[in-house]
């Protein structure tokens, strides 16, 4: 129980409040992901001029992401931000978003 | 949970040895209780990523207004492309899809010993872990006569709302051939490029619609964010208008006379037809209040957690924390939200916070059809945010009309998807 704040403490004591087991939203690469929907809305889902990417599939994502690290894909700022992120990074990135809903 | 009588749940607590908890029992319905101060772009993406990321949390947002003005886009309402509703964000969405209570009041006090926040109205809000995003306040008389009643003359227009609506109107109300005059204040400040996105929509203004007229932009600083960038766009669109004066060159704004409309630098006296005085800025005052600010005025915080280094179990983001070399800006606030959120879900789980990862971008508008960017990738480095090496950077120079249109229409793209996921 250390580290667990009392009132959570005592809730789960009496299962009053059940913390959702699957609360992995807040892993690290959803934290990173997460940061691109300033840009392209919540999970990909832009509603505006923003490209949108919801509903794509994991390679596509992947290649596309890759792309635009290497320079072989145009972009006006995405080759920026693409280079802030190892490969490993931008695979994982792509993951996420073609896990979380459509 | 409603059903279970107090003197029931003081036995159940005695049982389980655990009678000093009396106070939190509310919470339970709800789970951990975070409030969090402030619903502009860090305050609501936290409020809304702490629901996304764990549902059971008890999260209450305070705002002192019914809904939030941005001062993305702000500069668009001045120059009349856009009306004021375009840059309103409510705060229903929060509430009706995210489960976010949302309370309008003033926050007077942060007891940061009891985890207690206190309203004007006379309301307390306990809480586990607190998110405070005030955005920021003036140094009042920093520039010799510059204090809260000459802003009604002079507006700095740095807060969204009815200083957006003041500034429109007296550009509106300008003769042909007047002067209007920007002093931009020395670093740092909330959003770093925004003057000089003003001057050119304002200029864009001036051309079409008060023509002979000039605007000089003042400035306390040698240098700008993306001042190259800024440089050649006006060259192109607004030579005959727009005149920068560097600090080197008695830029610096010391002294004004608001009622007799006079602005001064050290050498010179101007009389311009619209003055917009951005004064220096700290930390929102609530911030300065609880004690979580540093002699700089603004509030020293933990770099993965965001947790202020002064204060427990408060935490600082958006304009008025430090945040290593991320700029003031609001899409830096609300990363650093979703870096925060997660950071306390983890806290309160007893586990050990992530590392932070955050991107900030600032689209500029020259024109309409005119937009550059600056971006970056953050991460701690050595202990600091820091730009991740060989990322980011700002928009390519000498770039064609169809790259800066595109900009611009992504820059429009931004604000949308911005507001979205910020506040739906
Ligand atoms: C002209 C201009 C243009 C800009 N353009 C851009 C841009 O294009 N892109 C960009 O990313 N950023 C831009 N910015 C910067 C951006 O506005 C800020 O960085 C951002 O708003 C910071 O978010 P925040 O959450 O820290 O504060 P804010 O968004 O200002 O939110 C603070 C909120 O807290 C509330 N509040 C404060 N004190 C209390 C209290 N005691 N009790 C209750 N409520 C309180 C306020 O009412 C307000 O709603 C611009 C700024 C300006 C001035
Ligand atoms: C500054 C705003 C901005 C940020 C931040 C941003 N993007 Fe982009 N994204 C764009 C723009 C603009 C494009 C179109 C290409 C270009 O001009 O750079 C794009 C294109 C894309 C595409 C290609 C879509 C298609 O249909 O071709 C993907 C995938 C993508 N971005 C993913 C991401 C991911 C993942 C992140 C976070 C690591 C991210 N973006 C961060 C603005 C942004």
């Amino acid at each position: 129980m250390r580290g667990i704040p009392a009132t959570l403490a005592v809730c789960l004591a009496f299962g009053l409040a059940l913390v959702p087991a699957a609360a992995k939203a807040a892993d690290p690469v959803a934290v990173m992901a997460d940061a691109c929907s300033g840009c392209h809305g919540t999970d990909g889902h832009s509603i505006g001029g923003m490209p949108a990417f919801s509903g794509k599939k994991q390679d596509e994502l992947t290649k596309a992401l890759r792309d635009f690290k290497s320079g072989a894909k145009e972009a006006t700022v995405m080759d920026r931000i693409a280079k802030g992120y190892s490969v490993e990074q931008l695979d994982a990135i792509a993951a996420y978003f073609a896990s979380r809903k459509k | 949970m409603t059903n279970i009588s107090r003197r029931t749940f003081n036995g159940l607590l005695g049982a389980a040895g655990v009678l000093s908890m009396a106070g939190t029992l509310s919470a339970c319905s709800g789970g951990p209780k975070v409030v969090v101060i402030g619903g502009g772009f860090g305050g609501a993406t936290a409020a809304k990523y702490l629901k996304r990321y764990d549902p059971s949390l008890d999260v209450t947002l305070i705002d002192a207004d019914k809904s939030h003005f941005t001062c993305p886009f702000s500069n668009t309402v001045i120059a009349g492309m856009n009306d004021m509703a375009y840059i309103e964000r409510k705060f229903d969405v929060l509430v009706n899809k995210h489960g976010v209570k949302v309370h309008t009041d003033m926050v007077v006090a942060i007891d940061g010993a009891a985890k207690v926040v206190k309203t004007k109205s006379g309301q307390s809000f306990p809480y586990d872990r607190l998110i405070v995003s005030p955005g920021i306040d003036f140094k009042w008389n920093a520039i010799e006569g510059y204090d809260e009643a000459a802003s009604h003359i002079m507006p700095h227009a740095w807060k969204a709302g009815p200083q957006t609506v003041l500034l429109r109107k007296q550009l509106e109300a300008m003769p042909a051939g007047g002067l209007v005059v920007i002093s931009a204040p020395g670093n740092p400040f909330r959003c770093p490029p925004g003057p000089y996105e003003r001057a050119s929509l304002i200029a864009g203004y001036l051309k079409k619609h008060k023509p002979k007229s000039k605007l000089m932009i003042l400035d306390s600083k040698d240098a700008f964010a993306k001042d190259k960038l800024f440089k050649e766009g006006w060259e192109k669109l607004y030579d005959d208008i727009i005149e920068w004066v560097p600090a080197a060159k008695n830029g610096k704004v010391t002294k004004v006379n608001a009622k007799e409309g006079v602005v001064e630098t050290d050498f010179e006296k101007f009389k311009p037809a619209v003055s917009n005085i951005i004064p220096p800025q700290t930390a929102g005052k609530i911030a300065l209040d609880a004690g979580l600010a540093d002699k700089s005025g603004f509030c020293p915080v933990d770099p993965n957690t965001f947790e202020s280094t002064l204060v427990k179990g408060v935490h600082v983001i958006g304009d008025a924390a430090i945040a290593g070399e991320m700029p003031k800006s609001g899409y830096s606030a609300s990363s650093q939200a979703k870096v925060a959120a997660a950071a306390i879900i983890a806290m309160i789980r007893g586990e050990k916070p992530g590392e932070m990862s955050a991107i900030n971008t600032c689209y500029s508008l020259l024109a309409a059809d005119y937009g550059i960017s600056v971006a970056a990738v953050f991460a701690v480095q050595d202990g600091k945010i820091a730009g991740i090496k060989g990322s980011g950077g700002v928009s390519p120079m000498g770039a064609n009309y169809q790259f800066r249109k595109k900009e611009a229409d992504f820059a429009v793209g931004w604000y949308q998807s911005v507001s979205q996921d910020s506040w739906a």
